[in-house]
């Protein structure tokens, strides 16, 4: 699937499907005694509650024309004694369900949150992140109650609509049949309708997760907004999309309530029925007691229909929901530990590029047949043209994507072959975006080391030199951030990062355009700091800068599908090639 | 009620269809008094019919399709009308909730940078969202709900008084118990959905942040981390959930219980009442079975007021927002727009602060039209500040920014940023096509000129290389493409507005030389007027310039052409050594 935008809708190829349900009892399944339990209790509530009625009666029929007060008062007592219990049971199911369903939507939320953090970055790149945020929190939240109350209650319902019919049948076949003919016309009803008020729902879901995609990049993207003057403009593409949503809500319900409406008219159409076809065909041979009987029956079988067709209506709505959040949780893991994965041992440093061809569309390399070797503590420098695959070529390293031909081996190990944990938690690694969590400048961090001390975060933030402008703060190291890094300079927030990589104590350092924001003499200062570092640790550079990159041990330049030329910055100089045109246009420049 | 009144009032155009529901509502429930009594009249006259003194039955066989259409039109016209009422719910709580998304998301549009600094994304998105559906739940299903039980209620006493006063009056000496206990329920599940509401804004902040960051967990390898901070998230949000359910199971048991019990009252003081001969058992019956219409409102209470302090709850978080008002807008009496700038800039003793923190101090330089202005410092030096005030993103503590000699603040915000020009240090492209981008701030351009203003930034090369060309879509924030990509991107965006101030900040760090010294090209021969700021860290994107400024710690340290520069001992000389050294030392020079 091409990527995907705000306001395109996400297909869904899967057809309808009871798997959805199926695999939801999953989750249900944990929670069977409670969920039998609480029929339990329904149950037996039911059971309990008609003895009201029966109270009533013999109040009515018997104590009352004995004159006998005594009585009255007796059965008061017991009725309420029946209510108290039933009270009692309905709280304890009552207690049961609100646990179970906010169990289970823990544990949905909980697995497809673990599952989006092994997905590749192509996941979130090939879609607005608003749309991923809406599964994980709206969608998820829509699916509590069907799954705790809704299958109970349709239980009962279902025990409820036997249960009647069984009366009715030992009451009058004929008249049962005719109460029954409502049903299949109920039937059609439900199934013309079906496929409509499925796709209404899923339109809803649509709808509503695009817009949220687009309030979401509206928000992150609100400078950008500003200094355009697009608010207008983007005033009005989000009442457009607000409005879609509105047309989908109002279409889906307005179809839902059609099933509703419908019962409610077959059941009073099936009561007039039997008054007529009792009355009129088959007089003599049923008493009028059981047409009075058989009525009461008719509006009795048709409640709990009622009932479930409500049920029905939240399944349909509920099913859109969980189609999407099922659907997220099947996206396949492309990058993942092999069956045979290993640890990969402490790393010496030597990283091999084996004949590596990869592409991020098929059929158009990036790379094509890329070899070469950097030895342990070697600090390589990749540079190039924009676009020509530096970033590709480290990303292969730490394994983001996978090689399509040849092999990455770190110490001869495939990189392929052992576990993304224990490879990427050795690597260092400071991307482009530096992201900041909102949280203190502290919490950010430690992100490379959860454990790290006070104290090992300030010597890494002195050797980035981001201790002199963290202190100058007015909490210092507990300044709350928000994650948009506000009132952080570009070079502020890599400094950042570059202190969060640093504590992690990578055995394989990657900075990726990491310095580009940070102005020349922190730089300077930065490099003292940094030969210090890239001791004993091997080391890529994508810079642009040339001060940067002409200590490195190897420079690399990348064009072309490969790598055009290798070698030290005096070799490549001599060489006279594109290194050195680059080179020297810089330095022309100066 | 504030909240309530808030909504009243954005349910301007959709109060009269919101009313006309409520009436069909009560018109039903009116009605669905009207089928129990038809079909008494089936019973008695057509099924049962008139025994007469000799034992013979006259059954009124002639009322019997009448009264069974009866029943049936009666039903069909209620739950018609019940379906019309759902319609004008629907639409007016729908109609009312676009409207103040609208407006919400207008209003975040407007929102200040300082307004930006304080709110998370997440917590955001959950008041236009989730707090938003309380809105909608509470229009749509809460208010006519509470109308409905009232009128039910208050029907029903009046129906019960005309049979029997006292009768009525023991039902109803439950009432004032059942109110104390709601009352006492609804102030303290209160401050349990305000707890809920920010752990659902805390979970949305997770989630969002987790995903927006997915590089950063994913370059760390702490998916586990990320695992067990959601999960104390997701886990917060549990139990934050269950806790107002737990509340109102605490005090549902004795609201239930009494409501139930107006069976039981019935039973024991209609019981007495017959044995006395006060009333008969046919108004016994009429009593028993419309108790209901008593104990459901009272029942129906305690739910409907939960759900009202919930969507007060909501309601709060949203107003909050909807009133937030910028301190940066126009002035009332601000000057005409101008059709095109001269481009001239100056900074008269413009000082910044937050807070305490002096960012800016006395900063004095102009910049004349058409021409190019570097400035450069150390990091969280003010440079970004500094440019940031000529587009208004802050204003300025003291001192002044005239643009074409009139304060900044006194032009029009949407004039004075249109001719504005500004690709930032954090570069965000949008998920949409590369196309859509570059147009971002014209989207009427055709493609030719998007092109060509691609071509402007060095773009057009690897635009043409992309699998769909200028209709790529890229994703948010520009994943997927390499720095100087997007970076090239963003300049042709700021190039298309054909703006006669731009301000590149950072633009081209990521860009290559070559590429670089192209770009300078493009921008020294523009065809339209245009002053330039330039924010860099090399001396070869500054060198050019008519006016180099050095920032340090706020304050202009030096000023001056690279010649003149390059002959002081300073920062600027530094720089030039330090990024010479290179050159010297391969002996190119």
């Amino acid at each position: 699937m091409a990527r995907n935008k705000f306001d395109i809708d996400e297909t869904l190829e899967t057809p309808f499907d009871i798997k959805h349900l199926k695999r939801s009892f999953i989750y249900i399944k944990k929670h069977t005694k409670k969920m039998v339990a609480a029929l339990l209790l329904s149950a037996l509530g039911v059971v309990i509650s008609l003895f009201g009625p029966i109270l009533v009666q013999r109040g009515v029929d018997v104590a009352v024309p004995n004159k006998d007060i005594a009585q009255v008062v007796l059965l008061s007592a017991i009725f309420l004694g029946t209510i108290v219990i039933n009270v009692i049971f309905i709280t304890i199911r009552s207690k049961l369900m609100v646990e179970v369903g906010q169990d289970i939507v823990y544990d949905i939320r909980k697995d497809l949150f673990n599952h989006l953090q092994e997905l590749p970055f192509k996941y979130y790149d090939d879609r607005p992140h608003g749309k991923i945020m809406v599964r994980i929190v709206n969608y998820v939240n829509n699916v509590s109650d069907l799954l705790s109350n809704g299958i109970i209650n349709f239980v009962l319902e279902l025990f409820n609509i036997i249960f009647i019919l069984i009366f009715m049948f030992s009451v009058s076949v004929k008249l049962s049949l005719v109460v029954l003919a409502g049903l299949p016309v109920f039937m059609v009803v439900i199934f013309l309708i079906k496929n409509f008020q499925r796709k209404a729902w899923q339109q809803v879901s649509n709808k509503s997760s695009n817009m949220n995609a687009y309030l979401h990049e509206s928000i992150n993207g609100i400078r950008v907004t500003q200094i355009f003057t697009r608010e207008e403009q983007n005033a009005g593409i989000f009442a457009r999309l607000s409005g879609n949503y509105r047309k989908a809500w109002l279409k889906a319900t307005f179809i839902s309530q059609c099933v509703w409406y419908s019962v409610d008219n077959i059941a009073t159409i099936i009561s007039a029925l039997i008054y007529i076809v009792g009355m009129m065909y088959m007089a003599p041979e049923v008493s009028f007691g059981v047409i009075l009987a058989m009525s009461g029956y008719a509006s009795r079988f048709w409640q709990p229909i009622m009932n479930l067709s409500n049920l029905y209506n939240n399944f349909i709505n509920t099913i859109a929901y969980l189609e999407r959040i099922f659907e997220a949780m099947d996206e396949p893991v492309t990058i993942t530990d092999a069956a045979d994965a290993y640890e990969l041992p402490k790393i010496e440093g030597q990283i091999t590029f084996d004949h590596v061809t990869f592409a991020y569309e098929p059929g158009k390399n990036i790379l094509e047949d890329v070899s070469f070797t950097a030895q342990p503590g070697e600090s390589i420098a990749l540079v190039g043209p924009t676009g020509a695959g530096k970033t590709t070529i480290v990303n292969l390293i730490s394994r983001f994507y996978d090689v399509d031909g040849g092999a990455v081996l770190i110490d001869g190990n495939d990189v392929s072959r052992v576990t993304l944990h224990s490879l990427r938690s050795q690597m260092g690694i400071m991307l482009q975006d530096s992201f900041i969590f909102s949280g203190t400048l502290l919490e950010n961090i430690k992100y490379g080391k959860l454990d790290a001390t006070d104290e090992e975060v300030r010597i890494a933030c002195q050797t980035v030199c981001a201790d002199e402008f963290i202190e100058e703060m007015e909490k210092g190291y507990d300044t709350e951030v928000n994650e948009r890094g506000s009132r952080l300079s570009q070079g502020q927030k890599q400094l950042i990062a570059f202190a969060r990589t640093l504590l992690c104590d990578p055995k394989v350092l990657i900075l990726d355009e990491a310095t580009s924001s940070i102005d020349a003499k922190t730089e300077r200062l930065l490099q003292k700091g940094l030969q210090e570092l890239l001791k004993g640790r091997t080391s890529f550079i994508i810079a642009h800068r040339l001060s940067t990159i002409m200590h490195c041990d190897k420079i690399m330049y990348i064009s072309n599908k490969g790598i055009t030329e290798c070698g030290t910055h005096e070799e490549l100089m001599a060489k006279r090639g594109d290194y050195y045109h680059l080179y020297t246009s810089q330095l022309q420049e100066a | 009620m504030f909240q309530l009144r808030w909504v009243w009032a954005n349910m301007k155009g959709y109060r009269k269809l919101f009313i006309c529901g409520l009436l069909c509502t009560l018109t039903c429930s009116f009605s669905v008094l009207i089928n129990p009594m038809i079909s008494q009249q089936l019973v008695d006259k057509v099924v049962i019919g008139e025994t007469a003194a000799d034992g013979t039955v006259t059954r009124a066989m002639n009322l019997l399709i009448p009264l069974c259409v009866a029943m049936i039109l009666c039903t069909f016209i209620r739950s018609s009308l019940n379906y019309l009422s759902k319609v004008c719910y629907e639409i007016s709580s729908q109609g009312t909730v676009h409207k103040i998304r609208n407006y919400l998301y207008q209003n975040l549009q407007k929102q200040d940078m300082n307004f930006y600094d304080k709110n998370r994304t997440g917590d955001l998105m959950t008041r236009v969202t989730g707090d938003l559906d309380m809105v909608r739940h509470c229009i749509a299903y809460v208010l006519w709900m509470l109308l409905d039980s009232l009128a039910m209620f208050v029907f029903a006493i009046v129906y019960f008084l005309t049979i029997d006063v006292w009768m009525t009056l023991c039902l109803v000496v439950l009432t004032p118990i059942i109110f104390a206990i709601t009352k006492v329920y609804s102030s303290k599940v209160r401050p349990l959905y305000i707890n809920l509401r920010e752990k659902m804004s805390d979970l949305n902040t997770a989630a969002q942040e987790n995903i927006s960051g997915n590089r950063v967990v994913k370059a760390f390898a702490q998916e586990q981390f990320e695992m067990d901070k959601f999960d104390r998230k997701n886990d917060d949000f549990r139990v934050a959930n269950k806790e107002p359910s737990y509340m109102w199971l605490r005090y549902y048991p004795y609201l239930e219980t009494v409501a139930q019990s107006l069976s039981v009252v019935t039973l024991l003081v209609g019981g007495i009442f017959m044995i006395q001969g006060r009333i008969t058992p046919g108004e016994f019956t009429v009593f028993n079975g419309m108790t209901w219409t008593l104990s459901n409102p009272m029942r129906q209470l305690g739910m409907l007021l939960s759900d009202l302090q919930r969507f007060f709850a909501s309601a709060s978080k949203i107003i909050e927002i909807y009133y937030a008002r910028p301190t940066i807008v126009n002035r009332h009496d601000c000057v005409q727009p101008k059709k095109e700038y001269d481009g001239k800039v100056e900074f008269q003793h413009v000082t910044l602060k937050f807070g305490k923190a002096t960012i800016l101090e006395d900063v004095n330089f102009t910049a004349n039209p058409g021409e190019t202005i570097a400035i450069m410092g150390s990091t969280g030096s003010g440079k970004t500040s500094l440019i940031n005030l000529i587009p208004r993103f802050y204003d300025a503590s003291d001192g002044k920014i005239l643009v074409d000699d009139v304060d900044v603040r006194m032009r029009p915000l949407e004039d004075l940023r249109g001719h504005i020009g500004m690709a930032t240090q954090d570069v965000f492209l949008f998920s949409d096509t590369v196309e859509g981008n570059i147009c971002y701030g014209d989207t009427e351009m055709p493609e030719e000129q998007i092109q060509e203003y691609a071509v402007l930034a060095a773009a057009d090369d690897f635009i043409q290389k992309m699998p769909d060309g200028y209709d790529t879509i890229i994703g948010e924030r520009g994943v997927g493409l390499s720095g100087g990509q997007k970076q090239r991107i963003a300049l042709a965006r700021a190039l298309a507005i054909r703006p006669n101030i731009l301000i590149l900040d950072d633009t081209t760090s990521a860009v290559d030389m070559e590429t670089e010294k192209y770009i300078q090209h493009s921008l020294d021969t523009l065809n339209f007027k245009c002053t330039k700021f330039i924010i860099a860290q090399r001396i070869s994107s500054t060198r050019h310039a008519d006016k180099i400024i050095i920032l340090q710690d706020g304050k202009i340290a030096q000023m001056g052409t690279h010649e003149e520069l390059v002959k002081q001992d300073g920062y600027y000389r530094e720089i030039f050594c330090l990024q010479n050294e290179g050159a010297e030392m391969a002996g190119v020079n």
